[in-house]
């Protein structure tokens, strides 16, 4: 049995409320321009069913869970366009919240495509969702071709040093990889910034256990307030409230192949701004909840 | 990194509908394999290493009307087109240096590639790396002057950390955890090698992507066929398939239009292992990956399982290919859709 159809039979059973939200998403969808083979799928695996149904979770984690505040998403441009922003949070809600924005804020709604991590295509069903949902193991070859295809894609430069960061790290941007500034060189690629406050706090982990973790072949093991203590149901997120800035288009321009400080530079700037993004949106907050 | 004007994407990866055919572009110097150096002629001596597999066959019925076809197999073909002549002999042995010296050959396709496990590791081996050594140190000695040898998309292997499209530059990483079939990454190996020390003899290496078909005996198409379908729990790669007559078409094209480097060749397009499996018929049967390995790897060692659990790997992690450089190089587009590649392997 395929994931669209267990997701298929779980949906079935909502109550009403939950249908506008469902035609909603199903009108934003046909909105968006595909290139589906005749089984459904685009040419990364991309399947518009499997994704709906992800949404309408997602949709819900983003209305009710999070509330989420979007403030610039009129800046996104149209066409290809590398969306960065800060990683944190333990587990990438923060990649699925600014989808959401995409898909369900934006004007037209977009795909988000995200760059997974190295590891997510190991791990038993997450590859599949990851892939079904739009996202791909973060290659340059992947995010090249993406960019080529006019996608807009996501990623995080800071990667799991940022998402696996403890909570009194929270909001200090750690070390940016270069390899995004690079791809966006390469294939002439504007780069809205992107800040998410309240990420950071959602599962405040209080230390991570490598030994565990590479026993486990994981890049981390938090350890949370909740998380290992209550299984699974410790991996439920706190309700923080998210606010997401982004930023003007950035572009930029150079020889992709320069050293890294020059490289660096620019990648300095991107992060300036999503800092000065994020501080912000830390001071106009009055409560971590609402 | 200048980007040529073809870099425009829909083109490329077609699904469903035909891609438009490709533009011609402005060519990079070291492009070299968009410099197709005039082909085969009609009338030319050719010789099909391998022409009793089903591939062989295939190629051998698109050549035959074209050129003087001279075919060479361990097994014998019974009941072969008339006007061609097939010998049979073995790869490996002095015998087979007769044929070339004999019929002088002007272009050689190299199918003679044992892809199954019956035979044993080490006969296998000797067949694909050293029938493959020898035959291309014939070529030289009896002025064979353009060679397609057809190498696999597996040659790149399965893992998790493989871009979705990977263009021919890609390492070649199969050996990394399935090591049964090195030697065709080593075949590959030194056909490329030939490629670059040899560029006076027109050499074209082609990776088909999973070639299913009526003829083609493949261990893809055995998988496909069963009733139950063993697959991993949690995963469900995307596939690209192709159907055997647009490999063999894949073949007549590469001789024809001469081209020299290497290529993939990628058919109308990629669907997830369940698509594949429900639409030839069959019913996916997940199980856990560790139950799976020790489970595949004791039935292979006592035969009663064709495949080494090494191809486990080929059910969990994508091996897609990107296949521009061929179609741009010679015009190249599969005929057969999706649902009918499917359909060649119904039960």
């Amino acid at each position: 049995m395929s994931l669209a159809t267990l997701s298929r039979g779980a949906t079935r059973t909502l109550p009403h409320t939950l249908h506008a939200l469902e035609r909603e998403i199903d009108e934003r969808m046909a909105r968006i321009p595909t290139r589906l083979n005749s089984y459904g799928y685009d040419a990364w695996g991309f399947h518009t069913e499997t994704t709906k149904r992800a949404m309408l979770f997602t949709a819900l984690l983003y209305r009710y869970w999070f509330r989420v505040s979007v403030h610039g998403i009129d800046r996104i441009p149209p066409g290809r366009c590398l969306v960065i922003g800060n990683h944190a949070g333990q587990i990438a809600l923060d990649a699925a919240m600014i989808g959401a924005a995409t898909f369900l804020e934006a004007e037209p709604p977009r795909i988000s495509r995200g760059m997974g991590e190295y590891w997510l295509p190991t791990v038993p069903f997450v590859n599949e969702i990851m892939v079904r949902t739009g996202s791909v193991v973060g290659t340059r070859k992947n995010c090249i071709d993406m960019l080529e295809q006019g996608e807009l894609v996501i990623a995080f430069p800071e990667g799991i040093r940022g998402m696996n960061k403890l909570i009194w790290e929270r909001y200090q941007l750690q070390e940016f990889g270069q390899g995004f500034m690079r791809l966006a060189l390469e294939t002439d690629t504007p780069i809205v910034p992107v800040a998410v406050v309240g990420s950071e706090e959602q599962a405040p982990a209080i230390a991570n256990v490598m030994p565990l973790a590479r026993l486990l072949g994981m890049p981390a093991f938090p350890v949370t307030l909740t998380w290992p203590w209550l299984g699974f149901l410790g991996m439920l997120p706190l309700p923080v409230k998210y606010r997401v800035y982004f930023g003007e288009p950035m572009r930029f321009s150079g020889n992709p192949s320069d050293e890294d400080e020059v490289i660096a530079e620019k990648v300095d700037q991107v992060k300036a701004r999503i800092a000065a993004m994020l501080a912000g949106g830390l001071g106009a907050r009055r409560s971590l909840f609402w | 990194m200048a980007r040529a004007p073809h870099d425009t994407p829909e083109g490329f990866f077609h699904f469903g509908e035909p891609a438009a055919p490709p533009v011609a572009a402005p060519v990079h110097a070291s492009e070299t394999w968009l410099h197709p150096r005039g082909g085969a002629r009609p009338g030319e001596t050719v010789l099909i290493t391998g022409i009793a597999g089903g591939q062989g066959r295939l190629v051998a019925r698109r050549l035959a009307n074209t050129f003087d076809l001279v075919g060479a197999d361990r097994t014998p073909w019974e009941g072969h087109p008339p006007g061609l002549r097939v010998h049979t002999v073995d790869i490996r042995k002095r015998k087979f240096e007769d044929i070339l010296r004999t019929e002088r050959p002007s272009a050689v396709v190299h199918l003679a590639l044992v892809r199954h496990f019956r035979l044993g590791e080490e006969l296998r081996h000797e067949i694909n790396v050293l029938g493959t050594k020898r035959l291309l140190e014939y070529a030289i000695a009896h002025g064979v002057k353009r060679i397609v040898v057809v190498s696999s998309s597996y040659v790149y292997g399965a893992l998790p950390d493989n871009p979705y499209y990977m263009d021919e530059d890609s390492p070649l990483n199969v050996s990394r955890n399935y090591t049964e079939i090195r030697d065709l990454a080593e075949v590959d190996t030194l056909a490329n090698a030939f490629l670059w020390r040899h560029p006076e003899i027109t050499t074209t290496v082609l990776r088909p992507v999973n070639t299913l078909g009526y003829y083609v005996h493949s261990a893809i198409g055995r998988y496909l066929r069963q009733r139950y379908v063993p697959t991993i729990m949690g995963f469900n790669p995307m596939m690209q398939f192709i159907h055997e007559e647009d490999v063999a078409e894949a073949v007549a094209l590469a001789l024809q239009a001469g081209t020299h480097g290497v290529f993939n060749v990628t058919g109308p397009g990629a669907v997830p292992l369940k698509v594949a499996i429900s639409e030839s018929g069959g019913a996916a049967v997940p199980m856990p990956e560790t139950f799976a390995r020790a489970i595949f790897s004791r039935l292979f060692r006592w035969g009663l399982y064709p495949t080494p659990s090494g191809a486990i790997n080929f059910l969990k992690y994508p091996c897609t290919l990107d296949g521009r450089r061929f179609q741009q190089a010679t015009g190249f587009t599969p005929l057969f859709s999706l649902e009918d590649v499917f359909a060649s392997v119904r039960r």
